[in-house]
């Protein structure tokens, strides 16, 4: 199930939050969010939940062989460590890279009689994600960052919590593990949950979605005629769409776990306004970038190293970082760009873009990454090499199409908003408004009256007021209109009088 | 204060959430939408094959959306949204001057395994394809011919919209370089474009057809084509009967519920009643050898060629030959049982063909999109003189029945 459908707000989301709130004790909250986890990831498919299950069972039995002996025996320790992590790998491997790794060795002559493709082998959902959020546990457990956790049930709501289950962020254990037995859920951070869903979700469906269109529609029509234009559009729009529907989804994610009383940590931080690579990559899923530091950077040494082992560094973890967007070359490409881009960065360009005035330095990453997301979204590198060169107008029938040129002139307002929504400024200037004029009590007033006293101690002026009610008004108002896209897009009449 | 806010906002936000939900359950389902002009889904059976399988969950899916409450106002808001965005189209439908509507964007298939995203562009060899296929059936064809292929209504209104018309050109352009002289081609798209921006009722606004007047024009034209000119009936034989409220398929797709709705004028020659159509089915029978046998059953028939039960419905248009029927059909003057017969193969442009062309000859219909594709055969079988083929722009462009003809 996704969060963007009728049937995850009206169905499933409603008798979640019923449920969990008409139930008393945390203890049996914990049961209502990993049984209806377990719904939410088992409705399309089922059968994966049993991996999950297993993969869960495996790293929760292990981890007490793990805290067992790390106090007394690390290298038993270590072992155990190992071998759980390798349980939840392997599943990731066989069922992400199996045939991916199939599909490479054949071209090799002699192995392509005898290596065949396993059929029916789709990717679990979230796998990906699930997996690193296991990992993090048994690493912490066993660098005693945390404590074992007893109750399976409280493991198992860590790992299938459905808010990050299929899309991140990518929560680590320690971050959590009290919120697991001991969070409380306040009013404040429910409606606080609810505005930050909402906002993901018009991000999502609003912003996302409709930057998806154009590019699709920039994408299918340089198969038939190719123009610069089109090549821009591919890779502007793309760029839009990307992070509106990952970080609407975050928002989304994030949103959900405060309604439940969770506080996940930020995973995107305005990442398009970076002046240089090294800096989108600290604002852009940092979740994932945190882990990789984590959990691979750091065990290999990290910058406490010599030049050359640092640049080793780099490139594993770029490698791993390509690799695990998805199984195939163009995720590799995308990765070693990346990695390469920040060698040459941490060599030298980095301390020289600092020098430049900001504006070189936005230009600069702006476009490195927009490139990046051509390779990232042609899985047909050639493809993707041909939109990269048709942006310099190589290959293309001019720059531009009258068709093009109207879809482009047209989807311009989506563009300024969502070039406008991807900065800071809008929540900077509405929080201004909103928040500027909160008040300690007790203070006076310019009239001289004092100010009334409050449950939590503040008061707000008018205008304080007024940004407040809209802030919900418009949260209302965004809602049924992301509603209204959701039932459009189900809108299907069938034209049979053409036939 | 703070607290009175998040509890509004609280409130709000599940009152949102349960109001749909409740609506949802509560209101009865629907079984057909008039809109969308099919069934909608209902609520699937459980089972646990099902569910394991994830039928359950894709069917419950379609469920919620087809039932979901205040569908069509919601699809309204969403149009409404797109308009105040300036992007002066919806679902792929432009809106130009006076509420003409037309569709912009189609769904190519690059072959019949693959589709691409709704595009401008079509595939050239998917249009050659069908045209080849129509000129090898025309040189063996002895009868005399006339070929229609109507264009869209985004290509006869382009002066209603700002949409560029390369994609307009360039398809005139092909089927013109392309098709033989021996189809009898007559290119339609002059004709409409002059009288449209005449400001002649041609095309419909609300829907991809060609209007009674339009489909008067075309008639005229096939009339010359055949060298009948001297028999074409003039507009003032007919009288006009109208039919507002007809919001037709380009404004259910559309979703701009504030364009207003079209008005069929039929022009009537007043003498249906002495007219039949036939619906004939056929069927494949073993006979007592066990072989196959094609025996056709008369399936529907009724006076006339309208079935005026559809003009108080909204698909107004199917009132024409009682909408699309993938059986032959056949039109005939009861009064008179020795007139010449014409084979028309065609889409559902040729229905509003047929007032006027029953006139002059019996109609022996076949509908090429329905899969009937055998022309030469019909011909023989009802003995027609003469041939019309009808096949539209936007079929041209997705679909591929043309190409089966013979």
């Amino acid at each position: 199930m996704v969060f963007s459908s009728l049937l995850f707000l009206f169905a499933f989301l409603p008798l979640t939050i019923a449920l969990y709130y008409l139930v008393p004790h945390n203890k049996w909250r914990n049961w209502v969010l990993f049984v209806v986890s377990l719904l939410f990831y088992g409705w399309g498919e089922p059968v994966y939940i049993l991996v999950m299950l297993a993969s869960i069972a495996a790293a929760y039995g292990f981890g007490f062989l793990v805290a067992k002996y790390r106090e007394t025996n690390v290298r038993r320790a270590r072992i155990w460590m190992t071998v759980s992590l390798c349980t939840n790998l392997s599943a990731l491997l066989f069922f992400k890279y199996a045939n991916f790794f199939i599909a490479n060795l054949r071209l090799i002559p002699l192995l392509s009689e005898k290596l065949a493709p396993i059929e029916g082998l789709t990717l679990p959902i979230g796998i990906s994600f699930y997996t690193f959020q296991i990992m993090s546990y048994t690493i912490d457990l066993y660098r005693g960052q945390t404590d074992v956790q007893r109750n399976f049930i409280a493991f198992g709501t860590y790992v299938t919590l459905f808010p990050q289950l299929i899309a991140g962020p990518i929560v680590r254990y320690r971050d959590v593990d009290d919120q697991l037995t001991g969070r409380r859920e306040t009013l404040d951070l429910f409606a606080s949950g609810a505005r930050r869903f909402i906002l993901g979700l018009a991000k999502k469906i609003l912003l996302g979605d409709a930057a998806s269109r154009v590019y699709e529609y920039a994408k299918a029509s340089a198969e038939f005629n190719a123009t610069a234009l089109g090549a821009w559009m591919v890779m502007i729009f793309y760029t839009l769409h990307i992070y509106y529907d990952f970080a609407g989804y975050s928002d989304m994610a994030i949103g959900l776990g405060r309604m439940f009383g969770f506080r996940f940590l930020e995973n995107f931080d305005y990442p398009y306004i970076s002046k240089s690579i090294t800096e989108f990559w600290r604002r852009w899923h940092m979740s994932l970038s945190t882990w990789f530091k984590e959990y691979v950077y750091i065990p290999l040494g990290g910058n406490r190293v010599g030049r050359l082992k640092q640049y080793r560094n780099i490139a594993v973890v770029w490698f791993l970082t390509g690799f695990w967007h998805g199984a195939n070359w163009n995720y590799i490409l995308w990765g070693a760009y990346f990695g390469i881009i920040l060698m040459i960065e941490k060599g030298f360009l980095y301390k020289k873009l600092e020098k430049l005035p900001t504006v070189v330095g936005h230009l600069y990453a702006l476009f490195l990454i927009g490139f990046g997301w051509i390779i990232f979204s042609h899985t047909d590198i050639a493809a993707g090499w041909r939109c990269f060169l048709a942006l310099f107008g190589v290959g293309t029938n001019g720059f531009s199409s009258p068709v093009i040129r109207y879809e482009f002139l047209h989807a311009l307002p989506l563009l300024l908003i969502a070039c406008i929504g991807a900065t800071p400024y809008p929540k900077r200037i509405w929080d201004r408004l909103g928040e500027h004029d909160w008040i300690s009590c007790g203070s006076i007033t310019p009239y001289g009256e004092e100010r009334p006293i409050t449950e939590d101690g503040l008061v707000l002026s008018t205008r304080g007021k007024v940004v407040a009610v809209l802030t919900t008004v418009g949260c209302v108002l965004c809602f049924v209109l992301c509603v209204a896209y959701l039932v459009d897009s189900t809108f299907s009449p069938f034209l049979y009088f053409i036939f | 204060m703070k607290k009175t806010i998040n509890l509004l906002t609280a409130v709000c936000f599940l009152l949102l959430v349960f109001a749909f939900t409740l609506a949802f359950w509560i209101l009865p389902d629907t079984a057909f939408s008039e809109e969308e002009n099919r069934s909608l889904a209902q609520f699937p059976e459980f089972s646990f094959t099902s569910l394991a399988d994830g039928t359950f969950s894709s069917e419950m899916t379609d469920y919620f959306a087809d039932q979901f409450p205040a569908r069509d106002f919601l699809v309204g808001i969403k149009a409404l949204s797109e308009t105040a965005l300036g992007r002066g189209e919806n679902n792929g439908v432009l809106r130009g001057e006076d509420g003409q509507l037309a569709v912009r964007k189609f769904r190519v298939y690059e072959s019949l395994l693959h589709q691409t995203a709704d595009m401008d562009y079509y595939y050239r060899d998917n249009v050659a394809l069908s045209l080849d296929a129509l000129n090898a059936y025309t040189a063996s064809e002895t009868r005399p011919l006339v070929t229609l292929l109507p264009p869209r209504s985004v290509d006869v209104a382009a002066s209603a919209f700002t949409y560029p018309g390369e994609i307009s050109d360039e398809l005139h352009s092909q089927i013109a370089e392309t098709i033989s002289p021996e189809t009898g081609y007559i290119d339609l798209l002059p004709l409409m474009r002059e009288r449209y921006d005449a400001g002649d009722y041609v095309y419909f606004r609300t829907d991809h057809h060609w209007t009674p007047v339009g489909a008067y024009l075309a008639y005229r034209e096939i009339m010359k084509g055949f060298g009948l000119e001297g028999e074409i009936l003039p507009v003032e034989d007919f009288t006009v009967e109208e039919i507002p409220g007809f919001r037709g398929t380009t404004w259910s797709k559309a979703g701009y519920k504030f364009v207003s709705p079209d008005t069929i004028r039929y022009l009537s020659p007043g003498n249906e009643d002495d007219f039949e159509t036939t619906c004939l089915s056929v069927k494949m029978v073993k006979d007592e050898n066990g072989r196959p046998q094609m025996v056709k059953e008369v399936y529907k028939s009724f006076s006339g060629w309208l079935n005026r039960d559809y003009f108080s419905a909204k698909d107004k248009y199917a009132a024409f030959l009682d909408g699309t029927h993938n059986e032959q059909l056949v039109t005939k003057k009861t009064t008179d049982t020795d007139r010449e017969r014409l084979l028309i193969m065609k889409d559902s442009f040729a229905n509003t063909l047929v007032p006027y062309l029953a006139e002059h000859f019996d109609l022996v219909i076949g509908n090429l999109t329905g899969g009937t594709a055998n022309a030469s055969e019909l011909a023989e079988e009802y003995g027609c003189t003469r041939v019309l083929v009808v096949y539209n722009w936007e079929n041209l462009i997705t679909a591929a029945s043309l190409a089966a003809i013979k």
